[in-house]
C-alpha cells in the first residue's frame, strides 16, 4: 500500500534519524532524504519532491522552532505536500499555527508514537494522503485548553471523547473501534456534536478536523 | 646671608603665577557663572520645595498629603538633575547620576516607590544645605566679584555719582566680605580727585586677583556638598551590586538548566524513543505471526540493547554533570579521583582548613574537571597539576600543565563553550578565572573562589 509513497526526514538526532530510516524503509517507503537541519530540508524537498515530510520541530542553529518555521513555509511554496511534524513535547502554540490555514496533509505526533510503529506509519500514510493526524496529547490540550469556554460545556462526556477522537483525524469506524460502541452511536454523537456546536456536518475527515479545530482556536 | 633653597623659590614662582593667571582662565569666569545660575536654580528649587513639603506636612493625614509630599519629591529629584547638568557643563565635574526612579505599578506603588525613594530625599537635603551656602557665597564670592567691578569701574564714574546718590556718593558700595579687608571708612577716603581715583582703581585691581579664589572656595565646598547629596548613596550602590551578582547568579542557573534540558532531549530522550521505536518493530514483527524473520528481529533486539546501554551511560555522565557524587565526601578525595582519571599523570595538592559550601565546592570541582580535560585533548602534556589551597576566606585553584600552551586560543575556539561557561560560573560567585598559556607554554590558569558563596 505504501510502496509508492516518498519520504524526506529532518531530524537533528542522527540515532532517531537513523533509527527512522529503517523503519520506513523495512515498511516500504521511499526515503528520499534525512538530513538534519531544516535549511537543508528545503534544499531536499526542492531537489526530490518528496509527498511527505518528517520534521523536528527543534533543530539547529537555535533548537526552538526552526522546524515549524520551515515546515510553514515549505506548506506555502508545496501546497501538495503532506507534514507531519514530530516533536518531544505538545505545544498547543506550534499546532495552532500550522492547523491555522488548512488541517489538510498535516500531522503533529510526539516523537514517543514511533514506538507503536502501526500506528505510526499508519499516520505518516494518512498524512501523505491529505489526511490529518494529530497526537491525542495535542488534542487533550487543544480541548483542555477550551474546555472553560461555555459552548462546549453542553456536551456530555462521551461526546467530549468523540469529539477528541475526531480532532486526532480518525474516521467514525476509527471512534467506533476505540471506544468500543456501534458506528451507528458514532454517527449519533457526531451529529449531536455539530448541532450542539452549531457547526454544518461535512463527509471528509479532514474537513471534521478542521472546523473541530477551527471552533477550539477561534 | 640667609638663603632661600632654590625648591622653595620654585614653589613661591609656581604660586604667583597661578595668582596672577587665575582671572584669565577660563575656568574662574564659568566658575562665576554656575555661582550665579545654580544660586537662581537653587531659588527655584526652594521656592518649590519648601511649599510643597509644608502643605504635604499639613495635609499628611489625609491621603492628598501624602501625594503633595510625593510630588515635592519628584520634583526635587528633577532639580537635583539640574544641579548635576550645571556642575557637568560649567564646572566639568562629573557627578554620577544615580539610578533613574522607577515606580512600581498603579497609583499606590508609585506613591511608595516616591516616598521611598533615597535619590528624592537626599536632593532635598542638598536643597536645604545648599540654601546656607548660597547667602555666604554672595556675601563672600559674590560681593568681592562686585567690589572688583565697582572698584575698576570707579574712573569712569566716580567723578559722575549716579543722579539720586546722596550718602556715600561717590564712593563704591561697601557690602559683603571686602570692607572686612579693609580699615573702616576706607573706600570713601576723600571725595574726589585723580588721587582717590587711582587709589580705588588699584584696590580693584588687587580685589580682581583674590576674587577668583573667594568664588573657588565656595565651589569647591558646593561641589563637594553635590557629590554627597546627588551621587548615588552607598547603599544603593551596593545594591546595585548586589542586584547584577543577583541577576548573573539568576542567569547562571537558567542556563545550567536549558543545557541540561538540552542534553536530556538531544541525547537520552532521543535515545529511548530510538530503542522503543526498535523494541515496537521487533515486537511487531514476532506478533505478525507466519513466517518470522528472525534475522531482523535480532539485529532489531541487537540495536535496541546497545541503544539501553548508551542511554544509561548518558543518563549517568549527565547526572554526574549536575552533581558528582563523589563530591559529597569533600573537595580533596573528588579532586584526587579526578587526577587518577586524567589521561594525563596529575599531582594533586589540596590544604585546606574550612570546608567550602557545597556551591563551591561544585564550581572547584567542574573547573578542575573541565581544565584537566582541556590539558588531555589540547596541550600534549606530560604531566599536570592540581593545587587547591585556601588563603583566608577564599580558595585558590591552580592547574598547570607542561603542554604547548595557547589555551586562549582554546578558550575563544569552538571547543571553548564549556571554558567560558565555567567563567561565567566563577564570576557569578565574584571569584576570578585567569588564563596564562604563551605560545610555547606552559599553561597556568588560577581560579580564585570565595570559600563561602
Amino acid at each position: 500500500m505504501s510502496d509508492t509513497i516518498r519520504v524526506a526526514i529532518a531530524e537533528d538526532s542522527a540515532v532517531l534519524r537513523d533509527g527512522l530510516v529503517q523503519l520506513l524503509t523495512d515498511r516500504g517507503f521511499v526515503i528520499t532524504d534525512a538530513v538534519g537541519a531544516a535549511d537543508v530540508l528545503e534544499e531536499a524537498v526542492a531537489r526530490d519532491c518528496p509527498d511527505v515530510a518528517v520534521i523536528d520541530i527543534r533543530m539547529p542553529p537555535t533548537f526552538t522552532d526552526e522546524g515549524l518555521r520551515s515546515a510553514i513555509g515549505l506548506r506555502e511554496r508545496y501546497p501538495k505536500l503532506g507534514i507531519l511534524l514530530f516533536s518531544q513535547y505538545v505545544e498547543t502554540r506550534y499546532a495552532a499555527q500550522l492547523l491555522a490555514r488548512d488541517a489538510a496533509g498535516i500531522g503533529y505526533l510526539l516523537k514517543d508514537r514511533v514506538a507503536d510503529t502501526s500506528d505510526f506509519v499508519e499516520a505518516l500514510v494518512r498524512v501523505a494522503s491529505g489526511g490529518t493526524a494529530l497526537d491525542p496529547e495535542v488534542v487533550t490540550q487543544l480541548v483542555g485548553a477550551s474546555r472553560k469556554r461555555e459552548s462546549l460545556a453542553g456536551l456530555s462526556a462521551r461526546e467530549r471523547q468523540v469529539l477528541s477522537l475526531m480532532a486526532e483525524g480518525r474516521s467514525n469506524a476509527g471512534i467506533a473501534r476505540a471506544l468500543v460502541i456501534s458506528e451507528g452511536a458514532v454517527e449519533k454523537h457526531v451529529a449531536n456534536i455539530f448541532t450542539k456546536l452549531n457547526l454544518p456536518v461535512s463527509q471528509a475527515d479532514h474537513r471534521r478536523v478542521l472546523a473541530v479545530l477551527r471552533f477550539l482556536e477561534s | 646671608m640667609f638663603v632661600v633653597p632654590q625648591s622653595r623659590l620654585d614653589q613661591l614662582q609656581r604660586m604667583a603665577t597661578t595668582v596672577a593667571r587665575a582671572p584669565f582662565t577660563r575656568r574662574t569666569w564659568r566658575e562665576l557663572l554656575f555661582f550665579v545660575l545654580a544660586a537662581l536654580l537653587e531659588a527655584v528649587g526652594l521656592a518649590f520645595i519648601v511649599p510643597t513639603m509644608a502643605a504635604g506636612t499639613v495635609l499628611a493625614v489625609t491621603f492628598f498629603g501624602l501625594a503633595v509630599f510625593a510630588a515635592s519629591l519628584r520634583g526635587a529629584r528633577g532639580i537635583g538633575g539640574w544641579h548635576r547638568g550645571l556642575a557637568r557643563t560649567l564646572l566639568d565635574t562629573d557627578i554620577e547620576e544615580p539610578e533613574p526612579f522607577v515606580a512600581r505599578p498603579g497609583f499606590f506603588g508609585w506613591l511608595q516607590s516616591a516616598l521611598r525613594d533615597r535619590t528624592s530625599w537626599r536632593a532635598v537635603a542638598y536643597s536645604l544645605a545648599k540654601a546656607p551656602l548660597v547667602v555666604f557665597g554672595v556675601w563672600f564670592a559674590l560681593s568681592t566679584w562686585l567690589a572688583t567691578f565697582t572698584c575698576l569701574t570707579y574712573p569712569i564714574w566716580g567723578a559722575h555719582p549716579p543722579n539720586g546718590t546722596v550718602t556715600g556718593a561717590g564712593s563704591p558700595k561697601e557690602f559683603g566680605f571686602v570692607p572686612q579687608l579693609f580699615p573702616p571708612g576706607y573706600f570713601s577716603v576723600g571725595t574726589n580727585g585723580f588721587w582717590h581715583g587711582l587709589f580705588i582703581f588699584v584696590t580693584g585691581v588687587l580685589l580682581f586677583f583674590v576674587a577668583p579664589w573667594t568664588m573657588r572656595f565656595v565651589v569647591v565646598v558646593d561641589r563637594g556638598l553635590m557629590r554627597a547629596l546627588l551621587s548615588p548613596d552607598a547603599v544603593t550602590t551596593r545594591m546595585r551590586t548586589l542586584e547584577q551578582a543577583r541577576a548573573r547568579t539568576v542567569d547562571a542557573s537558567a542556563a545550567t538548566l536549558r543545557r541540561i534540558e538540552r542534553d536530556l532531549h538531544d541525547g537520552t530522550q532521543a535515545q529511548l524513543v530510538a530503542l522503543a521505536m526498535r523494541l515496537g518493530q521487533a515486537k511487531e514483527k514476532l506478533a505478525a505471526g507466519g513466517e518470522v524473520d528472525l534475522d531482523q528481529v535480532r539485529g532489531l533486539v541487537d540495536d535496541a540493547h546497545r541503544g539501553a546501554k548508551e542511554a544509561i551511560v548518558e543518563l549517568r555522565d549527565l547526572a554526574r554533570g549536575i552533581h558528582p557524587p563523589v563530591l559529597d565526601v569533600g573537595l580533596e578525595g573528588a579532586l584526587s579521583t579526578l587526577a587518577a582519571r586524567s589521561a594525563v599523570p596529575t599531582d594533586v595538592t589540596v590544604t585546606l582548613q574550612d570546608r567550602p559550601t557545597p556551591a563551591i565546592e561544585a564550581i572547584a570541582y567542574f573547573c578542575v574537571a573541565e581544565l584537566l580535560a582541556n590539558v588531555a585533548q589540547h596541550s600534549q602534556a606530560s604531566k599536570a597539576s592540581v593545587s587547591c589551597v585556601q588563603h583566608g576566606a577564599w580558595l585558590r585553584i591552580v592547574v598547570r600543565d607542561d603542554g604547548r600552551g595557547g589555551a586562549h586560543a582554546v578558550l575563544v575556539g569552538s571547543s571553548s563553550s564549556g571554558l567560558v561557561g565555567l567563567a561565567e560560573r566563577v564570576q557569578a560567585v565574584d571569584g576570578h578565572f585567569d588564563i596564562v598559556s604563551p605560545a610555547s607554554g606552559p599553561s597556568v590558569v588560577t581560579v580564585d573562589l570565595p570559600l563561602h558563596a
